[in-house]
């Protein structure tokens, strides 16, 4: 199996393809930050997706300005090949884990010393 | 759009601060991800708390960038530092100057090498500085929290004695502090290397 995806990295992954042509730094920040419901640090994500880029799953351009944003350029992410492939063996990684279980455990007993 | 919008547009964060993000990132992301700090920043951060509590939290963003580009080397000093430390009270010498040659040469290259691949990712000197200061604060604390936690674990008579013959308690917690301006110049120099080398590179 290839090298397995953290869980943020794919949030990170995720939020890409669910913004499909509009996955730029800041809506990827936002929508990570929605899904998770947290904050998270803009450097966080754009560590993640530097890294993420290093190993080839995603590739990015570079796109308009606007002027909210002083004009400054936009980096727009798409998900490649191999990015595809590595959220398809994590969700079935996590799925294997699962597999005869039911999501939320209730009722287990644990051992008290 | 409102007057309100209009107006936002032209409110920027600390100035000291995009620079700084400017500073650390590399060329190709330093317009992309300081506009979209910015965006954030007028879009929602500025409406929802108000114009200081915005640029607390621009920021700390910033800041978030600045620890990225360097925690590394921090806590490698730090590591280092304690390391020396917890052989001078735990194991000390009959002459420490061995062991001061071994440790001041490592500490020089871990500013050296941390100003230099600061630079030559960012392709600024600048960088090289911001990354010395950053690794001297990071152990600094690093460092403080560790001694305290060696002292914690064994403070019997003959510890005491090596503390206090080795420099004492006072020079390990000052010490990583006046580090900062000798380390920052060590690592402005391997900054200025990282960046002549990544240019010769680029040629």
């Amino acid at each position: 199996m290839a090298d397995s995806l953290g869980a943020f990295e794919q949030a990170v992954l995720l939020s890409i393809v669910r913004l499909g042509d509009e996955a730029y730094g800041r809506a990827i920040l936002k929508e990570v930050q929605a899904r998770l419901d947290r904050d998270v640090a803009a450097g966080a994500v754009h560590a993640t997706l530097e890294r993420l880029q290093t190993k080839g799953l995603i590739a990015s351009r570079l796109g308009s300005g606007t002027p909210i944003r002083g004009g400054r350029a936009r980096r727009f992410y798409r998900l490649q090949p191999a990015g595809l492939r590595a959220l398809n063996e994590a969700r079935a990684a996590i799925d294997s884990l699962w597999h005869g279980l039911k999501w939320p455990l209730k009722g287990l007993r644990f051992q008290h010393d | 759009m409102t007057d309100t919008d209009r107006s936002i547009e032209f409110v920027r964060p600390p100035r000291w601060a995009e620079a700084l993000l400017r500073v650390v990132l590399p060329p190709d992301d330093a317009e992309t991800v300081s506009g979209d700090l910015l965006e954030e920043y007028r879009d929602v951060v500025l409406r929802s708390r108000g114009r200081r509590r915005a640029d607390v939290w621009f920021v700390g963003q910033v800041m978030g960038f600045v620890w990225r580009a360097a925690w590394w080397w921090g806590v490698i000093f730090a590591v280092l530092f304690l390391g020396r430390t917890a052989l001078d009270w735990f194991l000390p010498p009959a002459d420490f100057r061995t062991r001061s040659i071994i440790t001041t040469y490592a500490a020089v290259g871990v500013f050296v090498v941390a100003g230099f691949g600061s630079a030559w990712r960012s392709r600024s000197i600048g960088a090289g500085a911001v990354a010395g200061i950053a690794t001297a604060a990071i152990a600094a604390v690093l460092i403080a929290v560790g001694a305290l936690a060696l002292i914690a674990v064994k403070h019997d008579a003959q510890t005491l004695w090596a503390i206090e013959h080795s420099g004492g308690l006072g020079e390990v917690l000052v010490l990583p502090v006046f580090v900062a301006v000798p380390g920052t110049l060590l690592a402005t120099l391997g900054g200025l290397a990282g960046k002549l080398l990544r240019g010769a590179r680029a040629r």
